[in-house]
C-alpha cells in the first residue's frame, strides 16, 4: 500500500516537475512570473482533446502539435506584449501576466464552455502489475516522456547555440549584449520554450486527467510549488521539486483526504519560502 | 568620570566568503575625535569591514566595543541609534524622495530622532544641507544628482543622523580635484564637531591631508598601521599597491 | 492644494448621494466603490507606500468577513462590534504572517503572499467553524429595504474616511517617511536606524485591519459569503490594477482607480453578460502597457509630450 501511494507519487510528480520547467525556465532566465502558466498548459491540453476528438489522432502524438502551436503563441506574446515592459518593476508584469490569464481563462471558458471534458482513449484505463502495485500505462508513459523532454531540454540548452545564449543572457545580461545576442529575441525563444514546454504538460495532463477551461489557476500554483522547491537556475531543480511535491501530495491526500490537497502543497509553498527562499537545493537564504 | 580616549574598538574580526577570507582577524582602535585612514588595494576587505563593523554582516568571532559596550551581533538600526553612522560605497540614496526629504529622514532617525519633532528634523536637515554645500540641489528628486552630489548625499544623510562616530566607504571616489577638496573641508569640519571618522579612501592626496593614523588592509591582513608619514613609506604597503610590477623593479 | 480642493468637493457631494437619488441599485453600485476605495487604499499602504506588492491582500477581506460571519451568527454579537473585531483579527494576520513573509523581496514576497491566500482559503474550505464550502449565513440587518442600502453606504464611507485620514496625518509624519525610506532603499533605511521589520509589519497590519473591516461590510451586505468568491485572487488583482491605474503610493490614487475600473466593470458585465471578464483582462494589459504611472501621470505629462508620452513609457521599459 504504502509502495503504491510512493510510486503514484512519483508518476504524478514527474509531469509536475514538467510543469514546472517552462516556468522556472522563464523565472530564471527572464526574471518573469509567468502567472499564465497554468493557463498556457490548459490550451495545450484542449489542443490535446480538439486534435483527439475530430481527427482522431492519438493524444501521444498530438504532443509534437501542442508543443510546436504553444511556442508560437508564447513566442508571439513575448515579442508583441511582455517585451514592452519587460524592465519594468517586477509587481508590472506580474499584473500584466494576470491580465493575461484572465484574458485567456474567459475565452476558453467562451469558447469551450464550463464543461469538464475527458480524452477518451482506448487504452486509457490499461495497466499493469509489478510488486503488487498497479501502474496504468498512459502514466507511466507520461511519466517517462516528462522526463525525456526535461532531457531534451538541458541538451538544447548545454549544446546548441541558441541553448548557449540563452544561458548567457540569463547570468549576464549586459554582457551578452555586449557580445551581440539579441536580447529581445532570445527572450522571445526562451518564453516560446517556457510555453511549449507548458503546451507539452497540458497534453499529457489531458491524457490522465479531466480538463475544463478554469483548470490553470491551480496549475500555476503547483508550478509555483514545485519551482520554489526546486529553486532556481537548474534543469534538476524542477524535476526534485516535482516528485518532491507528487510524493508529499500523494502521501498526504491519503491521510487526511483529497480535500486537503490544496492546502497541503500551499503550506509547503509557504514553508520553503520562510525557510529556504532559494529551494531544497540552493544554498542558505536568500 | 573620564571619557574613555577609545570611542570604537574591534578585536579579532573575521569574515569568511566561502574559501575567501575577506577579514582575517582584524583588530583596531578608534580614538574619540580622530580622523582614522584605512587603505589597501582593490578588494583588500576594508568595505567588508566597514560592512562588520556596522552590523550589515555578521563576524564570526571577536568583539566589537562602542563607548565601552558591546554592539557585535546588534542589527544595523540598533547601530545606526546608538550612534555609529555609515555611507554606502555604492551609493544607496532614496531615489524617489527629495535631497532635503532624504536627509530629514536621517535627522528623524539615527541616535536623536526620538527628541526631535518632524518639523525639528527638517530643520536640522536644512542645516545639513547648507554644511555640505547641497543647497541647491534641496528639491530634487534623488535620483536626478550628479555622482559629486551622491556622494555628498551619502555623507549628509549620516550626519543628520547626529552620529559619534562616521565610517565613510570610498567618498570621494569619482570625483575631481576640487570636489574632493571640497569633501576633505567638510570631513574636517566634521572631526573639529567632534565626531570620530574612519574613512576608507583611494584618493592618497585627502588621505595625506587629513588622516591622523591610517592602516592597511592586504588580502584581509592588517599589513601596516601608523601616521600617514609611516604607513606610506612602508616598503610592504608599497608592494601591496604595486604588486607585481615592485618586485620585478627590485630584481 | 487646488486639486485636493477638488477631490473634496467630489467626495463630498458624492456622499450626500443617497438624498440626492432613490436608485438603490446606484447606491448599491456606489457602494461597491467604496469597499473597493477600502481595498486599494489598504493595498497602497504596503504595496505603494511601503513598496512590498503583496499578491494575497484579499486574505485580510476574507478573514474579516468571515470573523465577522463567524461571530455575528455564533456569539450573537452585533455588526460593527464583529466588524472590528474582524478588522482586528486580520491585522494581527498580516502582522503573524508579516514577521516571516516581510523578510522576503520581489518575486519571492509576492508568491509568498499568494500562497499565504491560497492556503488560507484551502483551510476554510476544510475547517469546520466555517462550514466549509457550504458557506455561513448571516442575521439580516433589521431595517427597511431603503434603509439597509443607505446604511451600508455610510458605515462603508465612513470606514473609508477613516483611513484616508489616517493615511494622511501617517504620511506626513515620520512613520510615513520612513515607510518611504524603505520602499526606496531599505539597506539605507536600516541602517540610518529604522527598525525596518516593525515598521513593515505595522504597514502590513494597517493594511489588513482595514482590508478586515471591508470584508465584515461585504458579508453582513450579503448576508452569505463562501470560501471561493472571498478569498478570490481577482480580489488582490483588482486591488492592485486601481492602485496602480490611480497612481501608486498617492492618497487619492486608489479611489479614483476604484471609481474607473469598477464603473468599467459595471458597464461591460451588463453589456456583456458572459464576456466581461474577458474584457477585464484586456483593460489590466492595456492599462499595464499605456498607463503603467497610473492615470495622473498621464493626464500631467500628456500636455506637455503629447502622444510621445507613450512611446517614451514603453522604450523605458522594453529591451
Ligand atoms: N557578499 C559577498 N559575497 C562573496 N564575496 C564577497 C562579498 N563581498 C565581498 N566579497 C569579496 O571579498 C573581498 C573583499 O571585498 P571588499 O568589498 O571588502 O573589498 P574592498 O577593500 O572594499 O575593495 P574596493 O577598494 O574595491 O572597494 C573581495 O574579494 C570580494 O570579491
Ligand atoms: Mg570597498
Amino acid at each position: 500500500m504504502t509502495l503504491q501511494i510512493l510510486i503514484n507519487g512519483i508518476l504524478k510528480g514527474g509531469l509536475y516537475g514538467l510543469m514546472a520547467l517552462g516556468m522556472s525556465l522563464i523565472w530564471g532566465v527572464m526574471n518573469i512570473i509567468n502567472i499564465a502558466h497554468g493557463a498556457f498548459i490548459m490550451i495545450g491540453a484542449y489542443i490535446t482533446f480538439l486534435l483527439f476528438n475530430f481527427t482522431g489522432i492519438d493524444p501521444f502524438v498530438s504532443l509534437i502539435f501542442s508543443s510546436s502551436i504553444m511556442f508560437l503563441i508564447g513566442y508571439t506574446i513575448q515579442r508583441g506584449i511582455i517585451n514592452l515592459v519587460i524592465r519594468a518593476e517586477i509587481f508590472i508584469t506580474l499584473i500584466l501576466a494576470f491580465g493575461i490569464e484572465i484574458f485567456i481563462n474567459n475565452a476558453a471558458l467562451m469558447i469551450f464552455s464550463a464543461d469538464v471534458r475527458k480524452v477518451k482513449v482506448s487504452y486509457g484505463a490499461s495497466n499493469f502489475n509489478m510488486f503488487g502495485v498497479t501502474i496504468p500505462y498512459v502514466r507511466l508513459i507520461a511519466f517517462l516522456l516528462a522526463i525525456a523532454i526535461t532531457i531534451i531540454l538541458f541538451f538544447f540548452m548545454t549544446r546548441t547555440k541558441s541553448g548557449r545564449a540563452i544561458r548567457a543572457t540569463s547570468q549576464d545580461l549586459d554582457g551578452a549584449v555586449l557580445s551581440g545576442v539579441r536580447v529581445s529575441r532570445i527572450y522571445a525563444i526562451t518564453f516560446g520554450i517556457g510555453t511549449a514546454l507548458a503546451g507539452a504538460a497540458g497534453t499529457l495532463w489531458a491524457i490522465i486527467f479531466p480538463l475544463s477551461p478554469t483548470m490553470g489557476g491551480s496549475l500555476t500554483l503547483k508550478s509555483f510549488v514545485v519551482t520554489i522547491i526546486g529553486g532556481l537556475g537548474t534543469m534538476l531543480g524542477p524535476v526534485i521539486g516535482g516528485l518532491t511535491l507528487g510524493i508529499v501530495e500523494s502521501f498526504g491526500t491519503n491521510w487526511f483526504g483529497t480535500t486537503f490537497e490544496s492546502l497541503i502543497s500551499f503550506s509547503i509553498l509557504v514553508i520553503i519560502l520562510i525557510f529556504r527562499p532559494k529551494g531544497i537545493l540552493g544554498k542558505g537564504k536568500e | 568620570m573620564e571619557k574613555d580616549p577609545v570611542i570604537l574598538s574591534a578585536k579579532g574580526l573575521t569574515k569568511k566568503f566561502g574559501g575567501l577570507t575577506a577579514v582575517n582577524n582584524i583588530s583596531f582602535e578608534l580614538k574619540r575625535g580622530e580622523i582614522l585612514g584605512l587603505i589597501g588595494p582593490n578588494g583588500s576587505g576594508k568595505t567588508t569591514l566597514v560592512n562588520l563593523l556596522a552590523g550589515n554582516l555578521r563576524s564570526a568571532g571577536g568583539e566589537i566595543y562602542f563607548n565601552g559596550i558591546s554592539i557585535k551581533g546588534l542589527p544595523p538600526y540598533r547601530i545606526g541609534r546608538i550612534g555609529v553612522a555609515r555611507t554606502f560605497q555604492i551609493v544607496k540614496p532614496f531615489p524617489g524622495m527629495t535631497v532635503l526629504e532624504n536627509i530629514a529622514v536621517g535627522a528623524m532617525n539615527g541616535r536623536s530622532g526620538k527628541k526631535r519633532t518632524i518639523k525639528k528634523a527638517f530643520s536640522i536637515a536644512e542645516e545639513v544641507l547648507e554644511f555640505t554645500g547641497l543647497s541647491n540641489d534641496s528639491g530634487s528628486l534623488a535620483e536626478n544628482l550628479s555622482v559629486a552630489s551622491r556622494k555628498k548625499l551619502e555623507m549628509a544623510k549620516t550626519l543628520a543622523m547626529d552620529p559619534e562616530v562616521i565610517f565613510f566607504d570610498e567618498v570621494m571616489a569619482g570625483l575631481n580635484h576640487k570636489e574632493i577638496d571640497r569633501s576633505t573641508e567638510i570631513i574636517q569640519k566634521i572631526r573639529e564637531r567632534g565626531i570620530s571618522v574612519l574613512m576608507i579612501e583611494h584618493v592618497m592626496r585627502a588621505i595625506r591631508s587629513i588622516t591622523d593614523r591610517i592602516f592597511v588592509l592586504h588580502h584581509g591582513n592588517k599589513i601596516a598601521e601608523g601616521t600617514p608619514e609611516q604607513v606610506l613609506n612602508d616598503s610592504e604597503v608599497i608592494k601591496a599597491y604595486l604588486g607585481k610590477r615592485y618586485e620585478q623593479l627590485i630584481k | 492644494m487646488k486639486k485636493n480642493l477638488l477631490l473634496i468637493s467630489i467626495l463630498i457631494l458624492f456622499s450626500l448621494s443617497p438624498f440626492l437619488t432613490s436608485n438603490n441599485f446606484l447606491i448599491r453600485f456606489l457602494t461597491d466603490i467604496l469597499i473597493f476605495s477600502i481595498l486599494a487604499s489598504s493595498w497602497n499602504i504596503i504595496g505603494g507606500y511601503t513598496g512590498y506588492a503583496s499578491f494575497g491582500n484579499v486574505v485580510f477581506f476574507g478573514i474579516g468577513a468571515y470573523s465577522t460571519s463567524i461571530l455575528m451568527s455564533n456569539t450573537g454579537l452585533g455588526f460593527f462590534v464583529s466588524m472590528i473585531l474582524g478588522g482586528i483579527i486580520a491585522a494581527l494576520f498580516a502582522l503573524l504572517m508579516g514577521l516571516p513573509i516581510l523578510r522576503l523581496k520581489g518575486h519571492y514576497f509576492a508568491i509568498a503572499t499568494l500562497g499565504v491566500a491560497e492556503a488560507i482559503k484551502a483551510l476554510v474550505q476544510n475547517l469546520n467553524i466555517t462550514e466549509g464550502n457550504s458557506g455561513i449565513y448571516l442575521p439580516p440587518p433589521e431595517m427597511s429595504v431603503d434603509g439597509i442600502y443607505t446604511f451600508f453606504f455610510y458605515v462603508t464611507l465612513i470606514v473609508l474616511a477613516l483611513l484616508l485620514f489616517l493615511t494622511s496625518i501617517i504620511f506626513k509624519n515620520k512613520f510615513g517617511y520612513n515607510l518611504k525610506a524603505i520602499r526606496e532603499n531599505e539597506d539605507s533605511a536600516n541602517s540610518m536606524g529604522i527598525n525596518t521589520t516593525i515598521y513593515k509589519s505595522a504597514a502590513f497590519s494597517l493594511s489588513g485591519f482595514f482590508s478586515g473591516l471591508a470584508g465584515g461590510i461585504y458579508a453582513f451586505q450579503q448576508g452569505f459569503i463562501k470560501p471561493e468568491p472571498v478569498f478570490n485572487v481577482l480580489i488582490t488583482i483588482k486591488m492592485i490594477v486601481m492602485s496602480v491605474f490611480g497612481g501608486l503610493g498617492s492618497l487619492f490614487g486608489p479611489l479614483i482607480g476604484a471609481f474607473t475600473i469598477e464603473t468599467i466593470s459595471e458597464f461591460l458585465s451588463s453589456y456583456f453578460l458572459v464576456a466581461h471578464t474577458l474584457f477585464l483582462g484586456i483593460v489590466i494589459i492595456l492599462m499595464i502597457l499605456f498607463a503603467p504611472k497610473g492615470m495622473l501621470d498621464i493626464f500631467i505629462n500628456i500636455r506637455k509630450k503629447g502622444l510621445s508620452y507613450f512611446r517614451k513609457n514603453i522604450e523605458e521599459h522594453r529591451v
